[in-house]
């Protein structure tokens, strides 16, 4: 494929591959920790809503979701 | 996607030539060309079978379109390519080629590992393939012009089934419920893939870290649960949140067309403005589309394919 190309073109090519490659497992990681925030948050403003506490599920929620987000990250982190 | 607003404009521009114009909603058209076809009014309606309404409507639709058109491009391709004398690929056929061993050699061989790499290709490729698709035919204005024909052309009554197709986003990985369903996927084919490679009941024991305080598993399992739950979830935000986002910002810096029109009363005030800001920003951010749309499909079947591999090669 990369037979006739420039290969300055190529080999940055190729670069960014391995950077994609190497920032799958951290992509994952930032993308679970925003979406552990907003999942947690969301269910415990939907128990609010329905019981009328507002906000202590929110909140417990939100804190919650940080936990999660955090420990997902770490085990990311640490792994390696 | 411009035709369309070429389409309002004419509707538009006519109703502000006649009288005082009905005021243009911004907010109304995007979501018309956003959300989904109301569910109370679908385009082929089929019966209610264990409480699951089966009715068709716009995103279900798209979902079948971009089905048939993979099915058949990639089986007739490939048949055609098994009936050559070599075995050269050529023309499309080396496109695909080129996505398959893409798919698994960089996508899939690095996380799942080259014992795996068999298995899991196929779901990954094809998640690859089918959200590609149905992401790029978000992008090419088909029922725009079908509407533009219907209007100049066709004419066809209020309540026909061309009008009715009108209604609502062609992008199907733009609804929640889509990505949400390939979501799930991955989640059981991460469940399935710790089970293959450890057996089941080891899975289960493989989410959290051995040998640790047991006062410290109390806190450890419900936080792993909650993670398990999470990862699905935020593949499915991230991919509907992502096509819905581009083609919101790409609809509302066109509407500046008819806002501008309307605030100045005049239609050389909306078509400067469109000339000079709206088109050449909504033709940028198209082509930031393209990018969006190749890089949202990588990401999720990257994502789909690191968390099968965290399930296989555990490290604690």
């Amino acid at each position: 494929m990369a037979k006739n190309e420039d290969p300055f073109f190529a080999r940055s090519a190729k670069a960014l591959q391995n950077n994609a490659e190497q920032a799958g497992p951290a992509a994952g990681a930032s993308y679970t920790l925003i979406g552990a925030i907003m999942l947690l948050g969301a269910i415990g403003y939907g128990i609010d809503r329905w019981r009328g506490t507002s906000p202590w599920f929110l909140l417990g929620g939100l804190l919650l979701g940080i936990v999660v987000g955090m420990y997902e990250l770490a085990r990311t982190v640490w792994k390696r | 996607m411009k035709t369309m607003f070429v389409q309002e404009a004419i509707r538009h521009g006519a109703a502000a030539a006649e009288r005082q114009p009905g005021k243009f909603d911004p907010g109304e058209t995007i979501i018309h060309h956003v959300a989904n076809s109301p569910a109370s009014d679908p385009l082929i309606h089929l019966p209610t079978i264990a409480g699951i309404d089966f009715s068709v409507t716009k995103h279900v639709l798209m979902l079948w379109v971009v089905a048939a058109i993979v099915f058949i491009v990639v089986s007739w391709t490939v048949r055609r390519y098994l009936k050559q004398e070599r075995l050269v690929p050529k023309g499309f056929m080396n496109a695909l080629e080129f996505v398959v061993e893409f798919v698994r050699d960089e996508i899939t061989e690095p996380n799942v590992g080259r014992k795996w790499v068999n298995t899991w290709t196929p779901l990954i490729l094809t998640f690859f393939i089918f959200i590609l698709v149905a992401n790029g035919i978000g992008l090419i204005p088909i029922f725009d012009l079908i509407g533009l024909t219907d209007y100049y052309v066709l004419r066809t009554g209020e309540h026909s089934f061309l009008k009715q197709v009108l209604h609502g986003g062609t992008t199907a990985t733009a609804n929640f419920n889509v990505t949400a369903a390939l979501a799930t996927i991955t989640f059981g084919a991460i469940i399935v893939a710790g089970s293959m490679a450890h057996g089941f009941v080891k899975h289960w024991k493989n989410m959290v870290p051995h040998g640790l305080n047991p006062f410290i598993y109390v806190i450890l399992i419900p936080i792993e649960i909650l993670g398990m739950f999470v990862r699905p979830f935020a593949l499915t935000m991230r991919l509907a949140a992502n096509m819905t986002g581009g083609h919101i910002a790409i609809l509302a810096i066109l509407s500046f067309v008819f806002l501008f029109a309307e605030m100045f009363g005049r239609a050389t005030a909306g078509i400067g403005v469109g000339l000079v800001v709206s088109v050449p920003l909504a033709v940028l951010i198209s082509m930031l589309e393209i990018l969006v749309v190749l890089i949202q499909a990588y990401v999720f079947t990257l994502l789909t394919a690191v968390f099968i591999g965290m399930a296989i090669h555990v490290h604690h």
